[in-house]
């Protein structure tokens, strides 16, 4: 055991004394210097820690499966864009809850200047500011939507799997029923009955993406159902309840959470489409409402039409980009054999 | 035998779905509120003219109990009056109306799905083998911007560069309507010109397609660079694969040959299913280059509520669809003969 105190006078000793503070200089500039110009490869002790490093490392841990640079970016690119949503008023110039950030000092369709760093839209709303405010709709209709359409879709995957018999069948054709229908027509007929508010069209995308959970769960949970383990908790005496959600749901569950990545921002790009069309909520600042708005004007103002679509781009490939790295991390088959 | 029971069987499963689709989208656009007359008659109605539609109305069953209009529907289909337009065209049979639209849907459909499958696979056969590399991720990275951008933003970056700035291509429309009109022989426009040797229309189709097969086969070309990509890496981690290497194959023969076909039946649902769907109407590509072919007349019809046009496009994509997947289905037999039905 090394005393505390010791440490404070080694430390002392190190660093504070004047002429251990000259070799610690002569260190620096020789020793670590190599590292700024060298390539970390070229050098043998850094090669040697390297290695030691990643043999030290632990393979299994979620984390460094996730140590890519794709997903990296992913990261980045959805937190900027949930800072966004989240802190829009104190970031955006103007103003939603006044007047959906009309600035009405400017002619409509204004190019950039310093006050409108992204130019002018129609009734003069500054783009950027509507840029910012446009993620805190689509992500709350996206995610509020995910999470319904998971959740209703894993409960009716497994129950559907696991009792099977007519339930199973009628539950099926359903699914395909509206699985084969072509979606954003679909949502268009639907949202043209209900009316464009938000809440329906959550619960449009909510209901519209259960069947896709329920098959896509349905499948590994007939697997699933047929193994040693659930025979072994049958005969312990646990109910079907807790077989289909504390024992087959665990073991189903990796495939629904990459969909959920990828389907929020399937989501987000499908609500961007039928806001183009003319079928979204007007009331909302979204990024395809200002889109369809604009784009009669994109030859003289394409600030205002080009702008927006970035804001989908960038929330649609982070949440992708995460998909597609959780996707790798969590496949059985491709474990262990990631390399760097 | 097998494969003809097999076929039978599923084209019987179908039945139920095709007629669930169609009651579904019957029964919905029925609750769409307002009447296709409603939009004849104008913001500020004359009480004549209330009453003129409520005949309209009358005359045409919309008032009668929904099933009873669903059973006369169902007879109007089968029999083949597929209705007629009130609003859009007025007067034209649905069914030449879509039989206007549809050849377009296809020529789009056709070359795109073609050019994207063709680059896709490549792509993703060269992403797969030069595996975390940085050619894999570059290759990662475009498949999933084209996951991930919006069809109708690209399109309106390429209209606004190459229509406007660059004054390269025409931005909308199909074709030049100053030209000739083109006879109609196989409705396919590009094929119809080259048949009468109109090179001039021919080119002026081209040029027209260019920008929208583009937006299209750019998205239809990241789902099937990543399903190649990712059916590949399994198949490669295989044990044949390393028995091929071990026995002195060439690299490239062990790619194309021995792990490409095997890779190939996850690839195969993709292109079939992005075929369908593009044959079923690309909505967005379409209004964003103003191409009037299927998906436009479906919202075209839902805009000004004409149950029999919007019926019958749902019910032909959703047609396509099923037999799509089937067809799919049939092909793993080709592709893959241990499969046996």
């Amino acid at each position: 055991m090394i005393k505390m105190s010791e440490v404070d006078t080694k430390i002392k000793e190190k660093y504070y004394e004047p002429e251990n503070f000259k070799l610690q200089f002569k260190e620096v500039l020789t020793d670590y210097s190599k590292f700024l110009f060298k390539p970390g490869k070229e050098d043998e002790e850094l090669k040697k820690r390297d290695f030691l490093y990643n043999r030290l490392k632990s393979k299994r841990k979620f984390a460094t499966k996730l140590d890519n640079t794709l997903t990296k970016i992913g990261l980045v690119a959805v937190f900027i864009v949930i800072c966004w949503a989240v802190f829009a008023p104190w970031i955006a110039r103007y103003n939603y809850f006044f007047v959906q950030g009309i600035d009405y000092s400017v002619s409509w369709y204004d190019p950039p200047t310093a006050a409108h760093p992204f130019g002018v839209s129609k009734f003069g709303r500054d783009v950027l500011s509507r840029l910012i405010w446009g993620a805190r709709s689509s992500l709350s209709i996206g995610l509020i939507a995910i999470v319904m359409a998971s959740i209703f879709g894993v409960i009716v995957g497994i129950l559907s799997a696991y009792q099977g018999g007519i339930i199973d069948s009628i539950i099926m054709r359903i699914v395909d029923i509206i699985m084969a229908f072509p979606g954003l027509i679909m949502i268009i007929i639907i949202v043209s009955i209900l009316g464009n508010e938000m809440y329906y069209i959550m619960l449009i995308y909510g209901v519209l993406g259960i069947p896709g959970y329920a098959r896509l769960i349905r499948g590994s949970v007939l697997q699933e159902k047929t193994k040693t383990y659930v025979e072994a908790s049958k005969v312990s005496g646990s109910s079907d309840w807790r077989i289909m959600f504390r024992h087959i749901l665990p073991n189903c569950i990796a495939p629904v959470i990459v969909a959920v990545t990828f389907n929020v921002g399937g989501i987000i790009l499908s609500l961007a489409g039928l806001s183009f069309l003319g079928f979204g909520d007007y009331a909302l600042i979204e990024w395809g409402t200002d889109i369809n708005i604009a784009r009669s004007r994109l030859t003289t103002a394409p600030w205002a039409s080009i702008w927006p679509g970035v804001g989908i781009f960038i929330t649609v490939l982070g949440f992708m980009l995460i998909g597609d790295g959780l996707r790798d991390a969590l496949d059985p088959r491709l474990q262990g054999k990631k390399k760097k | 035998m097998s494969l003809v029971k097999y076929t039978i069987r599923r084209i019987l499963a179908l039945i139920p779905i095709l007629f669930g689709v169609l009651f579904m989208t019957f029964i919905m656009t029925r609750y769409i509120p307002g009447n296709p007359f409603m939009f004849a008659i104008g913001e500020h109605p004359t009480t004549s003219q209330i009453k003129a539609m409520n005949e309209m109305v009358e005359r045409y069953g919309l008032n009668e109990p929904i099933l009873v209009q669903l059973w006369m529907y169902v007879q109007k289909l089968f029999s083949g009056n597929w209705g007629v337009s009130l609003i859009i065209r007025r007067g034209t049979p649905v069914w030449s109306m879509i039989l206007d639209v549809f050849p377009r849907t296809v020529e789009i459909a056709l070359l795109s799905v073609g050019i994207a499958t063709g680059i896709g696979i490549k792509a993703g056969i060269s992403s797969a083998v030069n595996r975390n590399t940085r050619k894999d991720t570059f290759i990662r990275f475009f498949a999933l911007m084209g996951v991930a951008i919006p069809v109708f933003w690209l399109g309106m970056i390429l209209q606004f560069t190459f229509g406007y700035r660059l004054g390269l291509l025409p931005s909308t429309n199909y074709f030049d309507a100053n030209l000739d009109p083109v006879p109609k022989i196989t409705h396919l426009r590009l094929i119809d010109t080259l048949i009468t040797g109109n090179l001039i229309a021919f080119w002026d189709t081209v040029l027209h397609l260019i920008m929208p097969v583009f937006c299209l086969s750019f998205i239809y070309l990241a789902g099937i660079t990543r399903q190649t990509r990712s059916s590949m890496l399994e198949v490669l981690e295989l044990d044949y694969v390393r028995t091929a290497r071990a026995k002195g194959c060439k690299e490239k023969d062990v790619i194309n040959k021995h792990a490409f076909r095997n890779a190939l039946i996850p690839v195969v649902t993709v292109v079939g299913l992005g075929f369908a769907g593009l044959l079923g109407g690309a909505v967005l590509t379409e209004t964003t280059f103003n191409l009037n072919a299927m998906g436009m007349l479906t919202i075209q019809a839902i805009n000004s509520i004409e149950y029999d046009i919007i019926n019958a496009t749902i019910f032909i994509g959703t047609i396509i669809l099923v037999s799509a997947n089937l067809i799919i289905d049939l092909v793993y037999g080709i592709v893959d003969p241990r499969i046996r039905y």
